[in-house]
């Protein structure tokens, strides 16, 4: 990794109030440009913390936080205008992200980036006519629209069935192998990381900490009933476990 | 776009950096995996699963039943897309748009069949029980009673002077309304000290500012209009302030991310977010302005002030003319029906609509 990293963070902490619980503690990370990074942990880790410090949402207490340009962010709810079609809400992110396109460019950048994401028949739709998986990807088709390098997911996908997640983790990949977007994807599904990071970064709880990475060599798509997904899962649950026996104690 | 341009390989460069790594592959740690407590393990393949099989055997023999390409090269986009515009049929149904024509026999039929239903009641008990005339008048008195006003044209005259005061009042409200409403909604402070003023004046029956209003400004229009905005502007201020403080954080959160300004996320974030609260004052606005200016009309009588219905109404009363006051009561009431029936109900269903909130409403 000799490049400059797209997101480098250092001795990032958090804390809400003074004499508040420590959210996250001392959080060294570097992602690398085009890299796919996946942040796994039990619920309340501050993993949603961590991406809205990486978004710029909310100031660290602590240390520091370069992100290459801005980034765009993605989050568990499409959150999708309810009264503009899917169009027009990629539209929205083209006007708002000033990209000093006219109106028609507009209109054709969003049309191509629902293409992107096999959404151009239902472009004029609006949101309560589209299902749970569809929103999302034009959701992602409005991220693609920020046109930055940097793309933030928090749990995209933790609403959907699993089928429908299944066919969205193999678009996500497409998606990002043709775009080359540095990702980081948040999410508390052990199998979801391991199917999709080329690296799992591993959070404790209480204080919020990395406390384990695994690197995954990318051969291609990886699909999530395959064995390399399976086993990985089953030791990466294994830590996961020890973490959240820990604080029991 | 620089990014648009990287090559699809990227994923495989930066896979040649994890060789190194501790933990990277898989297949090394299996001896971790056996050790700690089996019992917890409850993933689908057992703890004792990946002792009974040598890693390189797992990898090399991809499961052959359900191959359909795992490991090897990307799978043609085409199937994707396909399994993907496939879960989508499946997963939305098409809108069923009831025709026009039958949306409208279902909403003007029933109300027409029980206004039928009352007046043939109504004229059945003045045939049978014969009440005074002049004290319960039947349906074709008060029928004929409108009908000699319309030939005086005074009838026309007191619903055109009336709709003129009441649209006109009405719409300086909203212009005078939504700006105040905006700041109360935009700027806390502000807020927290007008609000309970504002809902008060909303409580305050505005016929209560007619003695006044006509002290200040005499018998004249300007009492009515007073009156009118005294009536209507509390509730567009109150219906635009519930309206913004109900559009949802998260809303004003994506506009942040998708790096609107303020004025941006003012314009095409919140306010038409906060459009069904304000519709609601809208609404409201003009049932006050509406009662109001009925009350100012028949309270405020003569001087410079025009002939409205509510002088109408109070004409009849003078006259002891049950008839034309029944008469008058029935003209403001349908007055009432047509504006909601033609301006608000459409603009309301429409909204909805296009936000998929109909649910329930015909």
């Amino acid at each position: 990794m000799t490049a400059a990293p797209a997101i480098r963070l250092a001795g990032v902490g958090k804390q809400y109030a003074a004499d508040g619980p420590v959210v996250l503690d001392g959080i060294d990370l570097a992602v690398a440009p085009g890299e796919f990074a996946c942040l796994l942990g039990a619920s309340g880790c501050g993993k949603s913390t961590l991406l809205a410090l990486i978004a710029g949402l909310e100031q660290p207490s602590t240390g520091t936080i370069e992100v290459d340009g801005r980034a765009a962010v993605m989050f568990q709810e499409a959150s999708l205008l309810p009264w503009l079609s899917a169009r027009r809400n990629v539209e929205l992110a083209l006007r708002f992200g000033d990209a000093g396109l006219s109106r028609a460019a507009r209109r054709d950048r969003a049309l191509e980036l629902l293409d992107v994401v096999h959404l151009a028949d239902a472009a004029d739709k609006r949101p309560h006519e589209l299902s749970g998986g569809m929103r999302q990807r034009v959701a992602l088709a409005r991220a693609l629209a920020q046109d930055r390098s940097v793309l933030l997911m928090d749990e995209p996908f933790a609403a959907l069935d699993a089928i429908t997640r299944d066919l969205l983790h193999e678009e996500l990949e497409r998606v990002w192998r043709e775009t080359g977007r540095t990702i980081v994807f948040v999410t508390h599904n052990v199998r979801e990381a391991a199917r999709l990071g080329q690296r799992v970064l591993l959070m404790s709880s209480r204080p919020g900490r990395i406390v384990n990475e695994w690197r995954i060599a990318d051969d291609g798509p990886r699909r999530i009933e395959s064995p390399t997904v399976s086993e990985l899962s089953v030791e990466i649950t294994e830590h996961l476990r020890r973490e959240i026996r820990r604080n029991a104690a | 776009m620089p990014h648009d341009t990287l090559p699809a390989a990227t994923g495989g460069r930066v896979a040649s950096d994890s060789e190194p790594h501790p933990g990277g592959r898989v297949a090394s740690d299996s001896e971790r995996i056996e050790t700690p407590s089996p019992g917890l393990d409850t993933g689908p393949s057992g703890p004792t699963r990946p002792t009974e099989q040598s890693d390189s055997e797992r990898i090399e023999t991809p499961s052959p039943g359900l191959d359909t390409g795992p490991s090897g090269p990307t799978r043609p986009t085409e199937q994707l897309d396909t399994e993907l515009r496939g879960l989508d049929r499946l997963q939305t149904t098409a809108e069923r748009r009831t025709p026009w024509w039958r949306r409208a026999i279902d909403g003007v039929l029933p109300p027409v069949l029980l206004l039928v239903v009352l007046v043939a009641a109504w004229q059945a008990y003045t045939v049978i029980a014969q009440p005074r005339p002049d004290l319960a008048p039947g349906p074709l008195d008060v029928a004929a009673a409108l009908g000699q006003a319309w030939e005086d044209g005074r009838l026309q005259l007191a619903v055109a002077t009336s709709l003129e005061r009441g649209i006109l009042g009405f719409l300086i409200a909203v212009a005078v309304g939504t700006p105040l409403g905006l700041l109360l909604a935009e700027w806390a402070p502000l807020r927290r000290a007008l609000g309970p003023l504002i809902s008060g004046l909303q409580v305050l029956p505005s016929v209560a500012w007619v003695p006044a209003a006509i002290l200040w400004f005499g018998l004249s229009d300007a009492t009515v209009y007073f009156v009118v905005l005294m009536g209507a502007i509390p509730s567009i201020v109150n219906g635009l302030v519930a309206g913004v403080a109900q559009v949802p954080p998260q809303l004003r959160r994506v506009g942040t991310v998708l790096g609107a300004s303020r004025l941006e996320l003012a314009a095409s974030v919140v306010l038409p977010a906060a459009l069904p609260g304000y519709l609601a004052g809208l609404k409201q606005g003009w049932a006050f302005s509406w009662r109001s200016l009925m009350a100012a009309e028949i309270i405020a009588f003569g001087g410079s002030i025009g002939f409205g219905v509510g002088s109408l109404l109070q004409q009849g009363r003078d006259l002891a003319d049950l008839a034309s006051v029944l008469g008058t009561i029935l003209v403001i009431l349908a007055i009432g029906v047509v504006i909601e029936l033609l301006v608000f109900a459409p603009v309301e269903r429409g909204m909805l609509r296009r936000r998929g909130l109909t649910g329930g409403t015909p």
